[in-house]
């Protein structure tokens, strides 16, 4: 029988390549995914590493509030003479302070310099060999207040070299420095492209805004010494509010919480690969049905010369098994030219990740192995029970078979298993759980595949009309064919309608994600110019004295500053902001629901109408909060408004917000103005020396947010793509598959005079109406979770509904036209047939 | 059921077969309660106008269909009593066919093919038995190629090669030689009579042609899913003189 089934293989070499191409496209993904993860895993990992090896103990601190990712935690500085307190502490070797921020370099061509998303790290350059691995290469640590070190890869990238100038812009602004020195970790010229400047301690403390103050101390005890009571000791001699950690504990909040963004990282992209697959198993499901159904009367044979339904059915399956082990095989060496590919891809969307060698773990290979069989034997299983099914009897007649599951079961089973998709989904959005929604969408999408036979033969009747009457006879036949066969029609078009239903769903999310986005800012901003940081970096915070230059210019007629911070609402650690209440009626527009916008000037708290009936908050309730300064307090609701964009969910007075928060730093500045370029001319030029901010006015502010949404969108729909790709393979081999299976009848039709386009007409006209068929379903089906999805998501500011109708009947032309695409080599095929030939054949 | 006269075996049995297709008034029975033996080391033929159940008797008695009543026995063992497993091992092992047309997978050689039935069993090809086969029905140099590469004649020889490969106790033939001229019919005419004289195989043989009716022992005739008469040691005249007494 393994013979048997070797031979099935290879005389199926085509059509079994098409299915491996959906599996191949899948594993790539999931390897690509992981090799990725891992190298970047890999790569952090030693940079950290790198940096905390050699540190036994940290002084910092303590979080101000409590978080699950210590390494982010906001931390207040600590004073700089605690340092030489600890130094005096007994076991204590080394004991070096450290100041940390953000500053960016910027490049000979006037733009900043920073790495995608990684840290542009500002730190007094003080090296001590026993605590860092940083190293001077060139040139000599800093010594006077405007020198600067830094880092050989920035420097070689950009062309530094020791003794030139270079501007450097952190929260005062611009300075220009000098290169004293080009420094680098160990041996590696880059860390991960994190960029670094190097200062002398004072000039640390100034940029960094800390006067006097230390970020952290970094200790080495003395070897030999009681670790443990050397830690003691130094807890010992700290005030309230500052705590002592052992190096390993730094290093591993630091390794977590890189964990945490990368497996943020690499579900988003497993979860595209699980869509791809999911999607590729319809296609496999598919191919293997029409196998087993074009060879019941070989497996009708083989069960009449003595072949049990055991042999059968594990025959069915050692063919999947066998093509899905090599496709995955192929998919997991392409997943690693992949792994690379998905970088540069990441690139074209503005996300750089460092570089590293690839790191190949043996999960990898075993994930991608199991995953590329499991799911090419599991959706397999369907036509192997459907194989044993056949009687021998079949072998001997030309009759029909049809051992499938009778129509009314399958309809049963087809609406029980929508309706617990409906079920999982609807609670999987409520809670909001992803994985639940998840299995809610496959099991409508399953549903609706095994329910599709029952209606694909009215519905494909009614698409193939307009084909009859432009396309003539063979518009006619390829109709009849794409009906006459409802099951394969539905399966073949089954991979298409879940591409196509994701599609549906991203374009409706986008539109009312981008609608709400704009809506509120419409309802939001009356401001025409916004001065706001160009990232969402510290360096990027707008100088504290800027607002009041921007104030007083000639032609300003109202300005209000925005300024963000956290606080602790009951358990919760929430963003806040504060405005300054001087102007705001011409700045930005609140809708008080009840209470009043004055009382911001008596420290009263405002909420917005979501938050507040979430929290059940009236006017008038106290509210317990916590301040990372002044520590907890009680504050009255003075105010609810309806939800604004540009404010959040909760807002106090500027006034409260200085005397809670240590260095107050502005977000945005709004300014109202009397509309003429001059002022616009005016405010560009007074932030101009302000790198890291930039002047928008209303519209441009809020295209840019709409643009945020949009990069990301454009990501997934490539992503999706690939979905989509996967779905059209499954056309290309049913119809593959149905000209192989017709070759005596197209033979016959071109013996009776059909011609060689009338040929390829029926075949094109039979892709296009089950490219419509699926797209169709799937817009639909993608409309309806759609509109539930943006439901689920009023209360994170999708507020408005709103479903592109253009766009998706463009996606519908798009489908039908991609099914014509991949008509074009079946439909060669059968025109190419040789008339004689293919009569023939028996 | 041990029906033994002094030295002829049964081989097979029937014992008032019924096979209905549909239901109600459109009811055909292609089996009206058909009661015959198929003694061992004979070859018998079964004649009959067509639809008179010749084929469905040939499947019902070798286990590829199951009757609506009434017993098939083979080598005393009751078809009807099987379970499918035990149904399939019994046509893997004890029986072997030969249709009209379509008897060998396309995918396989004809050697493939030749060895299925102890393939799937998973037992060893018997080569000197193989060889024998191969020799005596001219296939040596056709082994390597498909179906599709070989003639309809060959394609019949190979696909008795496949029915006597395991040495069953019958073999069951539905019109083996509806295909081919009269040369290649006779060919194979002539080694499944050698097979029963000289190796004592018992065959069942459906035909049309009297001619080839000639080359059995026994003819028994169907008419209306009903055996209707027999004839011992027939040559084509007798055979065609009853057909036509029978038609009459
Ligand atoms: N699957 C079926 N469904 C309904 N009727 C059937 C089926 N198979 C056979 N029959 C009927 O049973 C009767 C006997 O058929 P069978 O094939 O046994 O005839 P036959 O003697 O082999 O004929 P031929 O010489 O033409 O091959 C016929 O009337 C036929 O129409
Ligand atoms: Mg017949």
């Amino acid at each position: 029988m393994g013979r048997v089934t070797l031979k099935g293989i290879l005389a199926h070499k085509l059509r079994l390549a098409l299915t491996a191409i959906a599996i191949i496209l899948g594993v790539t993904f999931i390897a690509g995914t992981y090799v990725l993860t891992d190298t970047l895993h890999a790569t952090f990992d030693a940079l950290v590493g790198s940096i905390y090896q050699n540190i036994d103990f940290q002084v910092r601190g303590v979080a101000q509030f409590p978080t699950k990712d210590a390494a982010t935690a906001t931390r207040n500085p600590i004073s700089e003479s605690l340092l030489a307190t600890v130094r005096k502490v007994p076991g204590v070797e080394v004991a070096e302070g450290t100041v940390s921020g953000s500053v960016q370099f910027v490049a000979p061509d006037g733009t900043l310099i920073a790495n995608g998303g990684e840290p542009t790290l500002g730190v007094n350059f003080d090296p001590n060999p026993q605590v860092s691995d940083l190293r001077i290469v060139e040139g000599r640590a800093p010594s006077a207040p405007y020198d600067v070190v830094m880092d050989a890869a920035t420097a070689q990238k950009y062309h530094f070299h020791v003794a030139q100038r270079v501007k450097i812009l952190s929260a005062l602004g611009t300075d220009t420095f000098t290169i004293s020195g080009i420094a680098q970790y160990g041996s590696a010229n880059t860390l991960a492209g994190v960029t670094l400047a190097g200062f002398t301690l004072p000039t640390a403390q100034r940029l960094m805004q800390e006067p006097r103050q230390l970020s952290n101390i970094n200790i080495v005890t003395r070897p030999g010494t009681d670790q443990a009571a050397v830690g003691r000791a130094i807890a010992r001699v700290l005030p309230k509010g500052v705590q002592v950690v052992t190096g390993k504990t730094v290093l591993a909040e630091q390794t977590s919480s890189i964990d945490q963004d990368l497996s943020f990282f690499s579900t988003a992209l497993l979860i595209f690969a699980l869509i791809a697959l999911f999607v590729g198993a319809f296609t496999i499901f598919n191919t293997f049905s029409i196998l087993v159904g074009q060879r019941t009367r070989e497996l009708a044979l083989l069960r009449a010369v003595g072949a049990t339904r055991r042999q059968v059915f594990r025959s069915v399956l050692a063919e999947a098994a066998i093509v899905g082990l090599l496709a995955s095989g192929i998919g997991l060496g392409l997943g690693v030219l992949t792994a690379l590919g998905i970088e540069e891809l990441l690139r074209g969307f503005g996300i750089t990740l460092p570089a590293g060698a690839l790191v190949f773990e043996a999960r990898t290979v075993i994930v991608s192995l199991a995953v590329g069989v499991g799911v090419t034997v599991v959706s397999a299983l369907g036509p192997a029970r459907r194989a044993v099914r056949v009687p021998p009897v079949a072998a001997l007649g030309d009759r029909e078979l049809d051992a499938g599951f009778p129509a009314r079961r399958r309809a049963v089973a087809g609406a029980v298993l929508f309706a617990l998709g409906v079920v999982f989904l609807a609670s999987g959005l409520a809670k909001p759980e992803v994985s639940l929604v998840g299995l809610g969408a496959a099991a409508i999408f399953l549903g609706v595949a095994i329910l599709a036979p029952t209606f694909s033969r009215p519905l494909a009747s009614v698409i193939g009309r307009p084909f009859v009457r432009v396309l003539g006879v063979g518009g006619r036949i390829g109709r009849e064919n794409s009906i006459r066969n409802p099951r394969r029609t539905a399966q073949t078009a089954a991979a298409l309608m879940v591409g196509m239903a994701l599609v549906a769903v991203m374009a409706i999310y986008s539109a009312s994600a981008s609608r709400s986005t704009t809506g509120s800012f419409d309802s939001a901003v009356r401001a025409d110019l916004i001065v706001s940081t160009t990232s969402s970096d510290e360096a990027g915070t707008v100088n504290p004295g800027l607002p009041h230059v921007l104030a007083s210019l000639p032609g300003v007629t109202a300005s209000t500053v925005v300024y963000g911070g956290q606080f602790e609402v009951g358990q919760t650690v929430e963003q806040l902001k504060a405005i300054s209440s001087g102007g705001l009626a011409d700045t930005i527009i609140v809708h008080m629901v009840s209470g009043s916008l004055g009382s911001l000037r008596h420290g009263s708290l405002l909420v917005d109408s979501t938050t507040a009936r979430r929290n059940h908050l009236a006017v008038g309730d106290p509210v317990r909060v916590k301040f990372a300064l002044s520590g907890p307090t009680t504050m009255r609701v003075g105010g609810i408004y309806q939800p604004n964009a540009v404010i959040g969910s909760y807002l106090i007075g500027d006034a409260f917000y200085r005397s809670h928060y240590a260095d107050p730093t502005p977000g945005a500045v709004l300014l109202d103005t009397d509309g003429s370029s001059r002022v616009e001319m005016l405010v560009r030029h007074a932030v101009a020396p302000y790198r890291g901010l930039q002047v928008q006015t209303a519209a441009e502010f809020k295209k840019s947010e709409t643009a945020q949404v949009n990069r990301v969108l454009g990501l997934v729909y490539a992503l999706l793509a690939l979905a989509v790709l996967i779905a059209l393979i499954s056309i290309v081999n049913t119809l593959m598959l149905s000209v192989l299976e017709r070759t005596r009848e197209i033979g016959l039709l071109r013996a009776v005079g059909m011609r060689r386009h009338q040929v390829r007409t029926m075949i094109r006209s039979e892709a296009v109406i089950l490219a419509a068929f699926g797209a169709i379903i799937g817009l639909l089906l993608g409309a309806g979770l759609g509109v539930a999805l943006v439901a689920s998501l009023g209360s994170q500011g999708v507020t408005i509904t709103t479903v592109p109708i253009a766009e998706l009947v463009a996606f519908f032309v798009l489908a039908c036209a991609l099914g014509l695409g991949a008509a074009t080599w079946p439909a060669r095929r059968a025109a190419r047939l040789d008339v004689l030939q293919a009569i023939a054949t028996n | 059921m041990t029906a033994t006269t002094t030295n002829v075996v049964e081989a097979a049995r029937a014992i008032d077969l019924v096979k209905a297709y549909g239901a109600g008034q459109a009811q055909v029975h292609a089996l009206a309660g058909v009661s015959v033996r198929f003694e061992a080391s004979r070859f018998t033929a079964v004649m009959g106008p067509s639809g008179s159940g010749k084929s469905t008797l040939m499947h019902c008695m070798a286990g590829l269909d199951r009757p609506t009543s009434g017993q098939s026995l083979i080598e005393g063992t009751d078809l009807t009593s099987l379970g499918d497993g035990r149904l399939t091992e019994l046509r893997r092992d004890r029986i072997g066919f030969v249709f009209q047309s379509f008897n060998l997978v396309p995918t396989l050689t004809a050697a493939e093919n030749i060895t299925l039935p102890v393939d799937l069993a998973g037992r060893k090809v018997d080569k000197s038995w193989f060889d024998h086969l191969v020799t005596q029905l001219g296939l040596a140099n056709r082994l390597g190629h498909r179906p599709s590469e070989m003639s309809g004649g060959q394609q019949q020889r190979v696909a008795c090669a496949r029915a006597l490969i395991n040495r069953p106790a019958l073999v069951f033939a539905d019109e083996p030689t509806g295909n081919l001229d009269s040369n290649a019919s006779a060919e194979l005419l002539t080694f499944l009579q050698h097979s029963v004289a000289e190796m004592g195989q018992s065959i069942v043989m459906v035909t049309h042609d009297p001619h080839g009716a000639s080359f059995a022992d026994r003819v028994v005739f169907l008419s209306d899913g009903r055996v209707v008469d027999e004839l011992e040691a027939p040559t084509a005249d007798s055979v065609l003189e009853r057909m036509r007494t029978l038609g009459s």
